[in-house]
């Protein structure tokens, strides 16, 4: 039960993006296509998922003085990695995610994840941690460039897939968007009523169970 | 003593790990990521090739990396140059195609690593609209205060960006007049 604690427990009650705030560079920069989102989500998701597997495997050896340096060397690693097999497989991505990409590295869910968990648990939990907290990342920065780009450009683009360009037009509103939505200030204004949404949302729920 | 040399031990162990694993994905996906470059160099000169038959390339000199000649009817009518250059995030790659003169046909911004929203405006198309039919009868723009109005506040906030960008197709400019038309 403990077990599927870890892995829900980011993706509502501690949110990394709308309850603990981290990583919110990459959540403003990123999200003005749902498909960068998902790219971005995803990547997070693996680096932070082995980055926090490799953390909690040596953490008996790595000696607390260099702890820091030692995760950021392990979070760099991986970082490297999925900027490679991106760079190979998925160059769309790999350029629409542009220097968002190796930012991943100063990413405050990654290190921040690693200090606060992975360093003082098992493997099997910091495994859960990291995938959970990874999905509810990839889930705050889907919603948030889902309603920039819809309401601020009319569209929402996906993954060209056969002859589906990617990208689904949407009438009317594409006709007169919203377009501050689509630069950093329309980011911060959304980001400020999300959070301030998911404040009262838990709020209440703590009122109901009182 | 033995407390250091420890640490250090574990240290230089861990970043052994982490490069062998970097190495090994490097090994795997270098072929493919060389093949996807290859390809966007090839999309790009065929976007600045100005509707004219790509010729050999050359080798350039300076900061002009190469430089291919484009023909028309046999003839030679301009040239295509990539240019490096340095903007602020960083090496920055301009790939432009000029005619005989030094004038500006078509420009595209490369490899780069500016900032999104600032000096990646740069590589959107009407950003060297600032440039084209620049470079024989009117000089190419070099620094903001060049520039109207409307372009200098749209390069404003990127302006290493764009001295990065302009000095480079300038000098791409000046070595397609040097050559004067001839291969």
């Amino acid at each position: 039960m403990s077990h599927m604690k870890e892995l829900t427990k980011g993706l509502f009650k501690e949110n990394p993006t709308f309850i603990i705030m981290l990583g919110m560079c990459p959540t403003l920069g990123v999200s003005t296509q749902v498909s960068n989102a998902i790219g971005m989500g995803l990547s997070v998701i693996f680096v932070l998922t082995c980055s926090n597997v490799f953390i909690s495997l040596c953490r008996r050896i790595i000696p607390d003085a260099v702890r820091i340096p030692c995760y950021i060397v392990i979070i760099a690693s991986f970082v490297t990695i999925v900027e490679m097999v991106l760079h190979a497989y998925v160059p769309a991505i790999y350029e629409a995610l542009g220097v968002y990409l190796p930012l991943i590295v100063v990413n405050c869910i990654i290190l921040g994840r690693a200090e606060a968990f992975a360093g003082k648990n098992g493997v099997l939990d910091s495994a859960l941690d990291g995938i959970g907290m990874g999905i509810g990342f990839t889930m705050s920065l889907s919603l948030i460039a889902l309603i920039r780009e819809v309401i601020g450009s009319g569209t929402i683009t996906l993954f060209p897939i056969g002859s589906f360009s990617g990208v689904i037009t949407l009438p009317v509103i594409s006709d007169s968007p919203v377009r501050v939505l689509t630069l950093a200030a329309g980011a911060l204004l959304l980001m400020g009523y999300l959070k301030a949404f998911f404040q009262w949302k838990t709020a209440r729920g703590k009122e109901v169970k009182a | 003593m033995t407390k250091y040399l420890r640490t250090g031990l574990i240290l230089f162990a861990i970043c052994a790990v982490c490069t062998a694993l970097c190495a090994l994905v490097n090994e795997v996906t270098a072929p493919a990521i060389a093949v996807n470059v290859e390809s966007e160099r090839l999309d790009a000169l065929d976007a600045v090739s100005h509707g004219y038959e790509i010729g050999e390339q050359m080798e350039g000199s300076g900061n002009i990396s190469y430089v291919i000649p484009l023909y028309e009817n046999g003839s030679v009518a301009g040239y295509i140059a990539q240019m490096l250059t340095s903007g602020y995030g960083g090496e920055m790659t301009v790939i432009a195609s000029y005619s005989t003169d030094g004038t500006v046909l078509e420009a595209q911004m490369m490899a780069n690593s500016e900032t999104p929203g600032l000096g990646k405006k740069a590589e959107e198309d009407w950003y060297m609209d600032m440039f084209r039919g620049h470079g024989a009868e009117t000089p190419i723009p070099l620094s903001k205060s060049e520039l109207s109005s409307e372009d200098a506040a749209a390069v404003s906030g990127a302006s290493i960006t764009f001295g990065g960008v302009s000095s480079a197709i300038h000098e791409g400019s000046e070595y397609v007049k040097s050559l004067g038309g001839s291969l």
